[in-house]
């Protein structure tokens, strides 16, 4: 290596002294290089000499100069609290102010980071799908798979590596007077070979397990084996007697995400016996499919291979899939649809934490200008005593560090102890919720936020007080450029704040108008002190329909005789049944003398077999025709009740009473009986579908009972599990729980998200009228002596109020069309989030901008009132 | 803050220590400074200009050293350099350095670790 020419040695070397701080460099630095050029000539003479004495400086400087930087900034810390320690007030606000952004973004950052931008916790997760079966001109919803069409998908496509299918079932584990109900995932092997999730204890389920006649074999949820089984770890082996079989324990799951439910315990598809009574039969749909793709394979590539199988079904089984249908088989990527309910919600969360911390760190900017005019002197005559501008600017941004570092700590500590409500909230729209936590990313992300904005800020109030030095040594520093230059910049980001609350604000504004909305919807039943109960009886006990008939009346005639009880019913399910979340009793059927005419959409209705009080117990109202009753039995002809919206679609204004449907291809023709009101069954936010109700009589299923009391239901919850389990012991009994409880859960989420909204906007609204009201207050100070000479002149305290609420009001006005422009094009986003309410709903958006000016009006009332009361004499002589 | 206050606390590392001892006789620049140290070595210690620069405002802000008005005669001086000088307080800092080594010497020869000087 040649050492460097004089010349570019001098440059090299005072491009390395800069690695010194500014005022090291001030005191030393001709003299440093003097000393080099020196050192350079004498070594000179002799090149190895050169290049040693390179090396010793390079080291030299590299070892000293992070020690020189230390130096400073432990003084310039002792300094800056002392600062702060003389202005306590200042300090506690803006640290407040930070960290409450801080912990609102950090937290929700958490959020995002864990549901939304990692990848999920399966191999290569870009490769894994969902399959999807849709009759889009039938209906909205995702038709499931049956047996059959699982063969056909697995042996004609050519796409997937690996094809899975998956349901999910109560079963009832029974030990010798009690029954639990458990969720089981029936999946075929290598279900979770194909996610690549291992067992922490144990073995997967594998083909063995699968064939007929093979030992029935369990593997557990972690979260199931911790709760129940105590975390066993002697559990592979242990037996569950589980509906009439036995099964043993052969695996216990990692913590993972579960989709698209959350299970107890899993088992292979031949231990199902409704899958494997519905084994060749291509019309009972129940099952889910999820693939792995093949590498190379597009998503696009994927849609069509599917479409062909699909065509192709349509072709070979029209009675399976009439062409009227629109039959069809598609796919989506599984991180997209583990997180699809989630995805606007927490995007829009954080869009409002965004808003929340840049008011606040606009409030800190604002703040800190603020208290650079009060130090303006201070700082001119140390720049006067020779502090240089770079050590002043050096000192200011120390004092933010210690500002932001202590809203960093403060903000991350509030974020970790709400994070588990927000993921408790989260847990509601997906299942990723549980990989939620605080990481080191995330604290990174806090930290980077608060040196960030506390030194920028920091730095910009500095650079503002530096420029004008001799205007400074004056009083009245608005007067100078830089008072002049300051007041604008904090106008500016009052302007902001206005224009960032509003926006959160009419955001909040819009979610609460769509709650109250969500709340007002009749849900067509009077859901007060009514008790819903799923049972889950052992079927292997009664395996004809006579018997699931006689235990219901059993059950029935007992609840009904219990004190407090009004009126009980017994149905296959229930509105707002957790266990009837995607409307599983949905067929097709035929109205008599109607055939379906050509492109004519299918006619579909949801199924409910229920005894003839379950009208009167839930309060639903009859509208023509006669109820079910005792006559509609089993030996009776087949009758039926429809509600308000089939008869309107299919009769119009027509009676349907009396006219005869079927839904088992004219084999069995039901009567109309009786129209009955329509309900929101799946919650008030999707429209009442078509219902037809079956006598529990002539189709016995014996899945809720519900119960209208006149007293607390939650009083007789009790009561009527032992009467359940005086009939039959060995029935499991679940989801206990008021229909007005299943009702506000219906409506938890948006509920939820508005509450949240909510508050981060009346955060925002108080942290920028406090900014308003804080620049004005400054403003009077520094217009004292103008508004005293008014007031000499003659000028009427409402000119003097007028001037302070005009300059205020201003900026509010400012900010609010600037916020309206924003939230105009931001509320965009929100759509799916809103129940009957658009986007750009004016009296939102008229009502909030109404509200922001009256607590603007408010922030602008004390400044004002304040500077009413300067006294003129005073004023003057302060000048 | 008094210079004397700080003595107690200032721990002269062995570079700090030679550049003291650099300065005992007269006043010097900078190089100069570089220069004796490395002779009073036999070329062991050779501090970089950082190093020197970071010491030298060291002693300079413990009162140790400082800056001398007194400037060689005009032919033969150069405007850039600064020249330093030994202060008392940093002249009592070097004597009680030095009597500490001394000290240590002494009891390393009590416990023959050291041969003992041969007179002459």
């Amino acid at each position: 290596m040649e050492p460097p020419t004089a010349s570019r040695a001098d440059r090299i070397y005072q491009a390395l002294l800069r690695l010194f701080p500014f005022d090291f460099r001030q005191d030393y630095q001709a003299e440093m290089e003097e000393v080099f050029r020196e050192q350079r000539t004498h070594a000179e003479k002799n090149k190895m000499g050169l290049l040693r004495l390179w090396w010793e400086t390079i080291t030299g400087i590299f070892r000293t100069a992070p020690h020189e930087h230390l130096s400073i900034l432990r003084q310039d810390t002792r300094f800056a609290l002392r600062t702060l320690a003389k202005n306590p007030g200042y300090a506690l606000v803006a640290v407040l102010t930070l960290a409450l952004g801080i912990a609102v973004s950090s937290a929700i950052v958490s959020v995002v980071a864990a549901v939304l931008l990692r990848p999920l916790p399966y191999q290569n997760d870009s490769q894994l799908v969902v399959l999807h079966q849709v009759t889009s001109k039938a209906s909205d919803g995702d038709v499931a798979f049956s047996v059959p069409e699982i063969k056909d998908y697995r042996s004609q496509t050519q796409s997937f590596s690996s094809l899975v299918e998956y349901h999910s079932m109560r079963f009832t584990l029974y030990s010798k007077d009690d029954a639990t109900r458990v969720r089981a995932g029936v999946v075929s092997p290598g279900f979770f070979g194909m996610f690549g999730v291992k067992p922490v204890l144990g073995r997967d389920l594998t083909d063995a397990d699968d064939q007929t006649g093979a030992p029935a074999v369990l593997l557990l949820s972690y979260e199931y084996w911790k709760q129940h089984c105590a975390g066993d770890p002697n559990i592979i082996g242990r037996t569950f007697q589980m509906n009439d079989r036995v099964h043993t324990v052969v695996g216990v799951l990692p913590p993972v995400p579960q989709y698209p439910d959350e299970n107890d315990v899993y088992m292979p598809t031949s231990a199902c016996p409704f899958r494997s009574a519905a084994r060749a039969n291509r019309d009972v749909h129940m099952m889910q499919m999820f693939g792995r793709l093949k590498f190379g394979q597009t998503p696009d590539n994927v849609r069509s291979d599917l479409g062909v199988v699909a065509a192709r079904l349509v072709h070979d089984h029209p009675k399976s899939y009439p062409p009227e249908f629109g039959f069809t088989a598609t796919s989506g990527l599984l991180r997209d649809e583990l997180t699809n309910h989630a995805r606007v919600t927490l995007w829009v969360l954080l869009a409002a934490a965004a808003c929340l911390l840049l008011i606040a760190c606009a409030n800190v900017a604002n703040l800190t200008l603020a208290r650079m005019s009060a130090r303006e002197r201070e700082l001119t005559v140390r720049t006067a005593l020779g502090a240089g501008k770079g050590r002043l600017l050096r000192q200011l941004a120390t004092e933010s560090l210690i500002i932001g570092l202590a809203a960093a700590a403060l903000g991350v500590w509030l974020a970790s102890q709400s994070l588990h409500l927000l993921a408790a909230f989260t847990a509601g729209l997906t299942p990723r919720a549980r990989e939620i936590h605080m990481d080191s990313t995330v604290l990174l992300v806090a930290l980077a936020i608060a040196i960030g904005t506390s030194i920028f800020f920091g730095s910009v109030s500095a650079l503002h007080s530096r420029e004008d030095i001799g205007g400074g040594m004056k009083d009245g520093a608005p007067h100078t450029t830089a008072g002049r230059r300051r007041s604008r910049t904090r106008s500016l980001l009052v302007v902001c704040q206005v224009a960032l609350s509003l926006v959160l604000l009419i955001g909040a504004g819009l979610l609460l108008r769509s709650l109250l909305k969500l709340q007002e919807v009749d849900p067509g039943f009077v859901p007060d002190r009514v008790l819903a109960v799923r049972m889950d009886v052992n079927w292997s006990k009664y395996p004809r329909r006579q018997q699931i008939r006689e235990l219901g009346s059993r059950v029935l005639e007992r609840i009904q005789s219990q004190p407090g009880v009004l009126s009980a019913a017994i149905s296959s399910s229930y509105p707002l049944d957790p266990d009837n979340a995607l409307g599983e009793g949905k067929n097709d059927f035929q109205i008599e003398g109607r055939p379906l005419r050509s492109g004519e959409s299918p006619r579909i209705a949801n199924s409910r077999a229920a005894t003839p009080d379950y009208f009167k117990t839930l309060g639903i109202r009859l509208t023509q025709g006669r109820n079910f009753d005792a006559s509609d039995n089993d030996k009776a002809p087949p009758v039926v009740v429809i509600n308000q919206s089939m008869a309107r679609r299919y009769w119009g204004n027509q009676s349907p009473i009396g006219c005869r449907i079927t839904f088992d291809n004219a084999q069995t023709w039901h009567k109309i009986i009786g129209v009955v009101g329509d309900v929101h069954e799946f919650g008030p936010q999707l429209p009442a579908g078509d219902e037809a109700y079956f006598p529990y009589a002539q189709y016995p299923s014996l899945s809720a009972v519900l119960v209208r009391t006149d007293r607390d239901p939650m009083l007789i919850a009790i009561q009527l599990r032992q009467t359940i389990r005086d009939v039959d012991a060995q029935t499991a009994i679940a989801n206990v729980k008021t229909l007005e409880q299943a009702r506000q859960d219906a409506i938890a989420s948006p509920r939820v998200l508005a509450n949240l909204l909510g508050i981060f906007a009346a955060l925002a609204l108080t942290i920028a009228a406090a900014g308003v009201g804080g620049m004005l207050a400054l403003a009077v100070n520094q217009r004292w002596h103008e508004i005293g000479v008014r007031i000499t002149l003659g000028a009427k305290p409402r000119d003097v109020a007028g001037l302070i609420v005009r300059q205020g009001m201003t900026l509010v006005a400012a900010g609010l069309a600037l916020g309206v422009l924003a939230a105009a094009a931001l509320t965009r986003m929100m759509r799916s989030l809103l129940f009957e309410v658009r986007p750009l709903d004016a009296p939102t958006f008229a009502g909030v901008s109404l509200a922001v000016t009256a607590v603007a009006l408010l922030a602008c009332y004390l400044p004002a009132r304040r500077a009413l009361g300067i006294d003129p004499l005073l004023a003057l002589r302060r000048e | 803050m008094h210079p004397d206050k700080n003595l107690e606390s200032l721990t002269l590392t062995p570079a700090m220590f030679q550049v003291l001892l650099a300065l005992g006789e007269e006043e010097k620049h900078g190089y100069a400074i570089l220069k004796d140290v490395e002779d009073q070595t036999g070329g062991e210690v050779r501090l970089s200009t950082g190093t020197l620069y970071a010491i030298i405002k060291r002693l300079l802000s413990e009162g140790a050293i400082k800056e001398c008005r007194n400037r060689p005669p005009a032919d033969e001086d150069d405007q850039r350099r600064r020249y330093y000088r030994l202060t008392p307080v940093g002249r009592e800092l070097a004597v009680a350095e030095a009597e500490r080594m001394e000290r240590l010497v002494a009891t390393a020869r009590e416990k023959h670790l050291l041969r003992r000087l041969h007179t002459a």
